[in-house]
C-alpha cells in the first residue's frame, strides 16, 4: 500500500471563526447592506440635522389687530415676546375689520388676529395655533392686563403676585430629562426590534441559503454543526453590533449637536446596560431565527417557519410598550422580554443598580437553555431537505 | 484502507441499510452500485458521519474513523451544491479552510485545479454565472481539495457531459494511484465496469455480491453458447443443466452439475455438425441483473 502524498495538517482557526468570518466578508461587501445602511445612516443624519435646525430656527408671528386697543395690545405683547420665548418675535399687523382679518387668515398675511371680547382676549387662528405662539399671546397679555389691573387698584403687579410662585424642586433630574428618558426608552426598544428582524431574517435567510443550495451537507461532513451554527451567528452578531456602533455614534454626535445634548451624560449608564442586554438578547433570539431557517428547505418557506420567532419578538416589543408598574417591573427580570424592558427601566431611571444584573444572569441562564435547544433543533432539521418541518417533527429526527 | 463493518440504519420501522460490510483497499477504485433505494447514499452518509449509524462501525487505518479524519476526506453528497452568489476561488476556499488547509495551501491547490478544469480565468465569477457543466466541475474540485485521504463520492458522473466524465475518471484514477482510497456510486454499469478494481453491489440494504469483476464473473455460473447445424430443442432433456434460452439451432445453457457441459458437447456431436460451442461470460449489467433480481 503506498502512503498517500505528505500533507500539512494546520493547527488553523476554530471552525467558528472560519465560519464567522465568511459570513462578515460575504455580508460586508453585499450591496444590498451597504445601501441599507447608507439609507439608515441618511435617515438618523436627516432626523437630528432636522431637530436641530427646527430648534434653533427663530419663528416670527404676523398678529393682526383692527382697534387702537388692540394695536396697543399687540405692541405690548411684541415687545414682551422675547423675553417669553428668546426663539419668537411678534410682528403687528394693521387690518381693517375682523373680515378682513379672516381674509388676512386665509391667505396666510397673518398668522393670528388678537381682538377683545366681553371678557377679555381672543387669538383667532386659521387652525391649531402654535404652541410657542399661544404661550407667548397668552403670558403678555396676561401680564399687561394684571399690570393695568393693579395700576388701576393703586398697586403694582409685583405686590399682586408676591409669594404667589411655585418654585420646581425635583429631587432627581428634571422634568425635561424625564421626557427624554422617555423618548429614549421607546427608541431603544424600537432599535432592539427593527435589528431583530432585520439581522434575524438575513441570518435565517443565510441558514436556509445553505439547505437549499445543498452545500450544507459538505459543510457537515467536513465540521461539527455546532461549530457552523456558532460561526453564523457571531458573525451576523458583529455585523449587527457594527451597524448599530455605527448608528449609535452618528446618532451620539448628532445628539450632541442639539438641545438635548445635556441629557447624554444621565443616560450613558443606561445605554451602556442597553448594549449588554442588546448583545445577549441578541444572541438568543438569533439562535431561534437560525432554527426558522434550518426548518425551511427554501427561501418561500422561511415566512412560515419564522412565524413562532416573528410572534415572540412582537409580544416583547408591545410588551415594552405597554407593560407599566407592576407589570413592567415583573416583565422586565422574564426573559426574553427583559431584554427590552430592563433597559427601558435603566433609562427611565426606575431601577436599582443589582435590578440588572439579576435580569441578565436570568436572561443568560434562559439564554444558555434555549441555544441548547436550538442546536439540536437546528443540527437535526438542517439535512433535511424535504420541505418545511414542524418544531415537533425536527424535535423528533434522529441525527 | 477504509473498512465498512455491519452498517445498518433504520428510518421508522423501514431498514434502509442492513448489516453492510465491505472494505475500500487504498490504491483502487472501489465502485458502489444499486438501484434507487437500495441504500447507497445512506451508506455513504453513515461513512461520512453525516447520518448516525444505529449499528456497524468504519474504520480508517485500523482504527474508528474519527472527526479529523473524516475533515480529510473528499466527499460528494448526491444531493450537492455550492454558494449561488459567492465567486467560485472564494468559496472553494472556504470549503478546503473548512477542512483545515490554509488559504495559501487552498489558494495554490485549488488554482491549479481550476486550470485543469479550464476555469483558470473565472476565478471571480460567482458561480450562478457558470454554464452548468463548469458547475459540475467546481463541484468536483470541491469535493477533492484539500488533497483528500480517501474519497466519497456518490454519484460524482451524474449530469457530466462526456469531456468531464473523462476529466473525473483521469482524476479518480490518479488519486487511487496516489494511494488515496476511492469509493463511488453510480448507475452507469458499464462506467463502473472499465474504472473499478472492485464492485459492491447493494439491492434492498443489503450488499447481495462484492468483489473484483472477475471474481464477481466467476461466481457467475458457468455459461456455453451452442450452436448446432439441425434444431438445438432436445438440449432441455439432457440432465445437469439449465437452459436459459433455445430458440432453433441455437442454445444458451448454465451449467448447474459439473461436467454436464461436456456431456452435451459429446451428445450435440453424436447428433450432427457442432458450429459453435464456446464459454460466455457475462457482462456485469448482467450478473447485476441476476443479483438484484
Amino acid at each position: 500500500m503506498t502512503t498517500p502524498k505528505a500533507r500539512t495538517q494546520p493547527k488553523g482557526q476554530p471552525v467558528w471563526q472560519i465560519v464567522a468570518r465568511r459570513e462578515i466578508a460575504v455580508r460586508a461587501t453585499d450591496r444590498s447592506t451597504l445601501i441599507g445602511t447608507a439609507v439608515m445612516l441618511a435617515v438618523i443624519v436627516g432626523v437630528l440635522g432636522f431637530t436641530a435646525w427646527s430648534e434653533s430656527r427663530e419663528k416670527t408671528y404676523d398678529l393682526a389687530y383692527s382697534s387702537a386697543i388692540a394695536r396697543a395690545m399687540a405692541e405690548g405683547i411684541a415687545e414682551r415676546a422675547t423675553d417669553i420665548d428668546e426663539k419668537v418675535s411678534i410682528e403687528p399687523v394693521a387690518v381693517d375689520d375682523a373680515d378682513a382679518a379672516r381674509r388676512a387668515l386665509e391667505e396666510e398675511q397673518a398668522d393670528a388676529y388678537l381682538h377683545s371680547s366681553a371678557k377679555g382676549w381672543t387669538l383667532v387662528t386659521l387652525e391649531d395655533p402654535d404652541s410657542e405662539l399661544r404661550d407667548v399671546v397668552s403670558q403678555a397679555v396676561e401680564a399687561i392686563v394684571l399690570a393695568g389691573n393693579a395700576d388701576a387698584a393703586g398697586t403694582t403687579a409685583a405686590e399682586l403676585t408676591k409669594g404667589s410662585e411655585v418654585a420646581i424642586d425635583q429631587l432627581e433630574g428634571d422634568s425635561e430629562l424625564t421626557a427624554i428618558r422617555y423618548v429614549v426608552g421607546y427608541a431603544l426598544a424600537i432599535v432592539f426590534y427593527f435589528a431583530s428582524i432585520m439581522f434575524g431574517m438575513t441570518l435565517a435567510n443565510s441558514v436556509v441559503e445553505e439547505k437549499q443550495s445543498r452545500i450544507v451537507e459538505m459543510i457537515a461532513a467536513a465540521v461539527p454543526l455546532r461549530q457552523l451554527l456558532a460561526g453564523k451567528i457571531i458573525g451576523n452578531a458583529v455585523i449587527a453590533v457594527g451597524q448599530m456602533l455605527i448608528y449609535v455614534a452618528v446618532g451620539l454626535v448628532g445628539l450632541s449637536l442639539t438641545d438635548f445634548s445635556f441629557a447624554l451624560p444621565a443616560l450613558s449608564s443606561a445605554i451602556g446596560w442597553f448594549v449588554v442586554f442588546f448583545l445577549i438578547g441578541f444572541v438568543v433570539l438569533s439562535t431561534l431565527w437560525a432554527v426558522a431557517g434550518a426548518l425551511a428547505s427554501r427561501t418561500e418557506d422561511l415566512q412560515s417557519s419564522s412565524t413562532p420567532i416573528t410572534m415572540l419578538l412582537m409580544v416583547m416589543f408591545f410588551g415594552a410598550l405597554y407593560l407599566d408598574g407592576v407589570g413592567e417591573v415583573v416583565g422586565s427580570y422574564v426573559p426574553p422580554l427583559s431584554a427590552v424592558l430592563m433597559p427601558m427601566r435603566l433609562v427611565d431611571g426606575s431601577a436599582a443598580w443589582w435590578e440588572p444584573i439579576i435580569a441578565v444572569l436570568l436572561l443568560l441562564a434562559f439564554g444558555i437553555a434555549l441555544v441548547r435547544l436550538a442546536e439540536r433543533l437546528y443540527s437535526r432539521a438542517l439535512l433535511q431537505t424535504g420541505g418545511q418541518l414542524s418544531l415537533k417533527a425536527a424535535w423528533r429526527l434522529e441525527e | 484502507m477504509l473498512k465498512v463493518s455491519g452498517l445498518t440504519r433504520r428510518f421508522g420501522d423501514m431498514v434502509a441499510v442492513d448489516d453492510v460490510s465491505f472494505p475500500v483497499p487504498s490504491g483502487g477504485l472501489t465502485g458502489f452500485v444499486g438501484g434507487n433505494g437500495a441504500g447507497k447514499t445512506t451508506t455513504m452518509r453513515m461513512i461520512m458521519g453525516v447520518l448516525a449509524a444505529h449499528a456497524g462501525t468504519v474504520s480508517w487505518q485500523g482504527h474508528e474513523v474519527t472527526r479529523e479524519d473524516r475533515r480529510r476526506f473528499g466527499y460528494m453528497p448526491e444531493e450537492r451544491g455550492l454558494y449561488p452568489k459567492q465567486p467560485i476561488l472564494d468559496q472553494l476556499v472556504y470549503l478546503a479552510r473548512l477542512r483545515g488547509m490554509t488559504t495559501a495551501d487552498a489558494r495554490r491547490e485549488i488554482g491549479t485545479l481550476l486550470e485543469r478544469f479550464g476555469l483558470g480565468g473565472r476565478t471571480k465569477d460567482p458561480l450562478e454565472k457558470l454554464s452548468l457543466g463548469n458547475q459540475q466541475r467546481v463541484q468536483i474540485i470541491a469535493a477533492l481539495v484539500p488533497a483528500p485521504m480517501a474519497l466519497i463520492l456518490d454519484e460524482p458522473f451524474s449530469g457530466l457531459d462526456p469531456d468531464a466524465i473523462e476529466a473525473m475518471a483521469d482524476l479518480l484514477r490518479e488519486h487511487a494511484r496516489d494511494g488515496v482510497p476511492v469509493v463511488f456510486s453510480s448507475h452507469q454499469l458499464d462506467l463502473v465496469d472499465r474504472l473499478c478494481d472492485r464492485l459492491v453491489v447493494m439491492a434492498r440494504g443489503r450488499v447481495v455480491i462484492q468483489g473484483t469483476g472477475e471474481e464477481l464473473r466467476a461466481e457467475a455460473a458457468l455459461r456455453y453458447r451452442l450452436v448446432l447445424d439441425g434444431d438445438a430443442g432436445w438440449v432441455r432433456d439432457l440432465p445437469g443443466l439449465h437452459v436459459r434460452d433455445v430458440s432453433g439451432p441455437e442454445a444458451e445453457i448454465e451449467v448447474v452439475s459439473e461436467g454436464a457441459e461436456q456431456k452435451l458437447l459429446s451428445e450435440a456431436v453424436t447428433r450432427g455438425g457442432v458450429l459453435d460451442f464456446h464459454r460466455v461470460v457475462p457482462r456485469l449489467s448482467e450478473i447485476y441483473r441476476e443479483v438484484t433480481a
